[in-house]
């Protein structure tokens, strides 16, 4: 499951062997936080956050970058350094100036913030090109980009509206440009009430966490109401997780990741895995269930067992997934129907089943696929399936929004797991490079998304499908 | 006794011995021979019949692993009672304030009704200690009555001299970071963005003033000398620099970082000392015909994210002791911070400044108060007097109660800052 460009990159012979040969550049490994969340994701990192006025996120800004341990750069603007002054100073995080918008000599920012939210015309895009030109070559390896701006649909000017979208693209296509440094883009849509939502998913997509994430968007609403508070640290301590299919790859990495964060999982999967799956909660101290989610029994048995636990639910994952691909005009009834009732009819029915016994507060993470939004050659099955649950989550998230229960998806492009492993070599040697950042994520990179998604901070994120893909050129 | 919840600890005086130079006329005297010194003056100035004491707390920072409990070994070396129960503990720099504490915990518990609490450190009797590996390899065969002196020799061929023979130095850094708690101070100087110009000037004022306190005779009653085995006297402290300036203090190379701005000249510096206080419950005091100083309001122990700022913690501890007082900034009339940069200091005050501060770390609405650095530390600090790690929180201890008694004020705020990002804070009030 190595990829072996990585691999063989790390030796410096090879290096220099490369580089003298004149081949294009392999890709960078990206640097990861697979540890317990901290109290400071960007400790010491120097930060630019560039504003095109004073807006109604400075303040939050400022708290985010300093709170997590950034080191801020500010352009020169009185209004703004006054706030990020403030702020800074309990904190003993005084932001620097940047003289003439120069960065000083050797300094390789890790983060870029532009505050687009106070977008006014079509003019304004000028200073989001004038920002990035200026920093972007200094970014440094594995940099993060982050545009906020206001969601073009909420804007009542055409105007407004026109380029906060245009934000967008601007953003995709630098993703692709700084890609070849292992660095992300990515934007965030802030409705104008849910400001106060920003700073956790910013902590997440700035940190190292988010490390396969590019050239995507997210929205921030106010739909779901929370009444717990937000921890920096141990995000899930206390809560108990569903996880179907976590004895293997992506779901036992969501199952491992979600127990570092103080959860209670639940570790389901059918009985043929008992031995992966028994491993495994050995080593997270999680609960076991068996069941074939195909079953109709299947939501009875894990409501059973939920209330055996007496600790009611929290999160569930909707993890199992299967894939039989076959040429829709070779494609037999049997794994047709197979592959849609593991993968989405089950989701539905179980999922009707648990929603009564879930507590506030609850998240509900469904594992789409790239493949779902875009489609793939053999996949009709597989990719009819994971664009149902699109829609599934987007029908369901107002429905429990009052309830305190976000519901979102998250579509993984290609990760290194056994199951793309099994794809044939020279397929997989393509599939893992079309994307901005040249390699294949990791089921960690997966698994960190949905514990961020199913923490109690990712309450201003529902009905959204986040696509995990390295910025993948299909499907965008 | 009384029931417990009537009882009240105070503090009736307290002694400390000069604060001298690491490697100087001290170097002889182990921790225990200073601790055993301060103790001594302690009962020679408040002259109490032997049998009164019920136990003594003591602390130290750089404990002798042959013998850690020092405070026991104290009383024996002074000929006191061996029916005096004595314990040490350890709590990096604030480990005699929380001694005197703990003392004052179990007074007004009614554990005890006469108690000696304080601390004393001879860093320059650290221990230098043989590699755990040779250790290792020898313990098998020495302990071992079946050795013969064929596994000698056989041992002998197995050191490694590089490994198992060079001595390791002892560790100064934080174990959890790697870094000296300089580095951690130049850090936190240039995040606070605190100049090397202030610096040196706070620096100044600590050693001018503590210069004219030790001039005045003001902390004459508070030292005693200590008799050195020569049979020598030391009366006085030796580090404090009275006729220090701005200008000798810019001309120091700084010590910790290339472009730092942290000195020699505006830390403290590693020093032997040792400080003791004599603590009684209230009524006790009075039928011992003794006159109460002092007593604890309140206090506040605490710890930060050392990976953060290292030696921020007063700024937690300060503002949360005077709230556990009842009490409000104003009711405050003297503030002793412990020095051990000077940097850390004007770190500590600028932080208490701030709102947001006060907010996230605290949950309070405002700001503790902006302090101006001269309305801190009346008599200097361990900048000027240097730094016995189990030595100064005592120090202050003393020289607040008696401040207070002279100045007829009423009440002091005493705020520490220790490795591992730990902190301490209490508020004294006259009696």
């Amino acid at each position: 499951m190595n990829d072996y460009m990585i691999q063989l990159t790390k030796n410096p012979i090879i290096q220099k062997l490369i580089h003298k040969m004149g081949l294009p550049k392999p890709p960078v490994e990206l640097h990861r936080n697979n540890n317990p969340w901290e109290e400071r994701p960007f400790n010491d990192q120097p930060v630019v956050i560039g504003q095109i006025c004073k807006s109604a996120i400075t303040k939050i800004l400022a708290e985010t970058v300093v709170k997590g341990g950034g080191n801020p750069f500010i352009e020169n603007d009185n209004t703004i350094l006054n706030i990020f002054n403030e702020v800074g100073h309990g904190h003993g995080r005084l932001p620097q100036v940047l003289v003439q918008n120069e960065l000083p000599e050797n300094l390789s920012p890790k983060i870029l913030i532009f505050d687009a939210t106070n977008l006014q015309k079509p003019e304004d895009l000028n200073r989001v090109y004038t920002f990035f030109k200026n920093y972007l070559r200094a970014l440094a390896l594995c940099g993060r980009v982050m545009i906020v701006s206001r969601p073009p649909d909420t804007q009542n000017d055409i105007s407004i509206a026109a380029t906060s979208r245009a934000l967008e693209g601007f953003m995709r296509a630098m993703a692709r440009e700084i890609g070849f440094k292992g660095a992300t883009a990515n934007i965030v849509y802030a409705a104008p009430d849910a400001e106060n939502r920003l700073e956790p998913v910013l902590r997440f997509f700035l940190s190292e966490r988010s490390a396969y994430i590019s050239g995507q968007p997210l929205h921030i609403n106010n739909r779901v109401i929370s009444d717990e508070p937000i921890p920096k640290k141990r995000p899930l301590d206390g809560k108990t997780a569903l996880i179907t299919g976590a004895a293997r790859g992506i779901g036992a990495a969501i199952a491992r990741t979600m127990a570092r964060e103080g959860a209670h999982v639940i570790i389901m999967d059918r009985p043929g895995e008992d031995i992966p799956a028994g491993k495994l909660a050995a080593e997270i101290d999680g609960h076991l269930l068996f069941c074939d989610i195909t079953e109709p029994s299947a939501g009875d048995q894990m409501y059973e067992k939920i209330e055996k636990l007496g600790n009611g639910l929290d999160i569930i994952v909707h993890n199992a997934g299967i894939t039989r691909d076959k040429l829709l005009i070779n494609m037999k009834h049997e794994i047709w129907d197979q592959v849609l009732h593991v993968n989405f009819r089950a989701i539905l029915r179980v999922n009707k089943k648990l929603l009564p016994i879930m507590r506030s507060n609850g998240r509900i993470v469904c594992l789409s696929s790239v493949s779902g939004i875009a489609g793939n050659r053999g996949q009709t099955n597989y990719a009819a399936s994971k664009a149902g649950v699109i829609g599934f989550i987007s029908a369901l998230a107002p429905e429990v929004s009052e309830k305190g229960i976000a519901v979102n998806a998250v579509a993984p492009g290609f990760i290194e797991t056994q199951m793309t492993a099994q794809i044939p070599f020279a397929t997989r040697l393509v599939a893992r490079r079309l994307n901005n950042l040249n390699q294949g994520g990791t089921p960690d990179d997966v698994a960190e998304t949905i514990t961020f998604l199913s923490s109690p901070g990712a309450f201003g994120v529902t009905g959204q499908v986040l696509r995990i893909c390295g910025g993948a050129l299909i499907g965008a | 006794m009384k029931s417990s919840n009537q009882r009240r600890a105070v503090i009736i005086g307290g002694v400390r011995t000069p604060f001298l130079r690491a490697f100087g006329d001290f170097t002889p005297l182990s921790t225990i021979d200073l601790g055993a010194a301060a103790v001594k003056g302690l009962l020679t100035q408040f002259p109490i019949a032997w049998k009164e004491i019920d136990s003594m707390i003591w602390s130290g920072v750089v404990l002798p692993s042959a013998t850690v409990n020092v405070g026991r070994e104290i009383l024996f070396d002074l000929g006191l009672p061996m029916e005096i129960d004595a314990y040490t503990i350890t709590r990096v720099c604030t480990s005699s304030l929380s001694a005197i504490t703990l003392a004052a915990a179990a007074i007004e518990r009614g554990e005890a009704d006469v108690m000696i609490a304080g601390g004393s450190d001879s860093t320059s009797n650290a221990e230098v200690k043989m590699p755990q590996s040779l250790v290792h390899k020898f313990a098998p065969v020495v302990l071992s009555p079946k050795s013969t002196v064929k596994d000698y020799f056989r041992l002998l061929t197995q050191l490694n001299p590089k490994k198992d023979l060079i001595p390791q130095r002892p560790a100064i850094r934080e174990r959890l970071t790697g870094e000296l708690m300089g580095e951690s101070a130049e850090k936190m100087a240039s995040r606070n963005q605190i100049s090397r110009k202030s610096q040196d000037i706070y620096a100044m004022q600590s050693h001018q003033r503590a210069a004219k306190a030790i001039e005045s005779g003001r902390f004459a009653s508070e030292i005693t000398p200590v008799t050195l085995p020569n049979g020598r006297k030391v009366y006085t402290d030796n580090i404090v620099r009275g006729n220090t300036s701005l200008k000798k203090l810019a001309k120091l190379k700084p010590a910790f970082a290339k472009n730092g701005s942290l000195t020699a000249g505006n830390s403290s510096t590693l020093t032997d000392g040792a400080a003791a206080v004599l603590l009684m419950e209230i009524e006790k005091a009075k039928a011992l015909g003794f006159t109460p100083l002092s007593q604890f309001r309140s206090w506040s122990y605490d710890a930060v994210d050392p990976t953060d700022q290292l030696l921020i913690g007063p700024a937690i501890s300060m503002p949360k002791a005077v709230h556990r007082a009842g009490m409000v900034r104003k009711d405050i009339d003297l503030i002793d911070i412990h020095e051990a940069f000077a940097a850390q200091v004007l770190s500590v005050l600028k932080v208490l400044g701030s709102d947001q501060f006060a907010k996230d770390r605290l949950g309070y609405d405002k700001a503790f108060d902006t302090i101006d650095p001269k309305d801190i530390n009346i008599h200097g600090g361990s900048v000027a007097l240097g730094h016995p790690f189990a030595a100064t929180g005592a120090r202050m201890v003393i020289t607040m109660s008696n401040e207070l008694k002279l100045s007829g004020k009423s009440t002091a705020l005493l705020g520490i800052c220790g490795a591992g990002a730990l902190s301490a804070a209490a508020v004294l009030e006259a009696v």
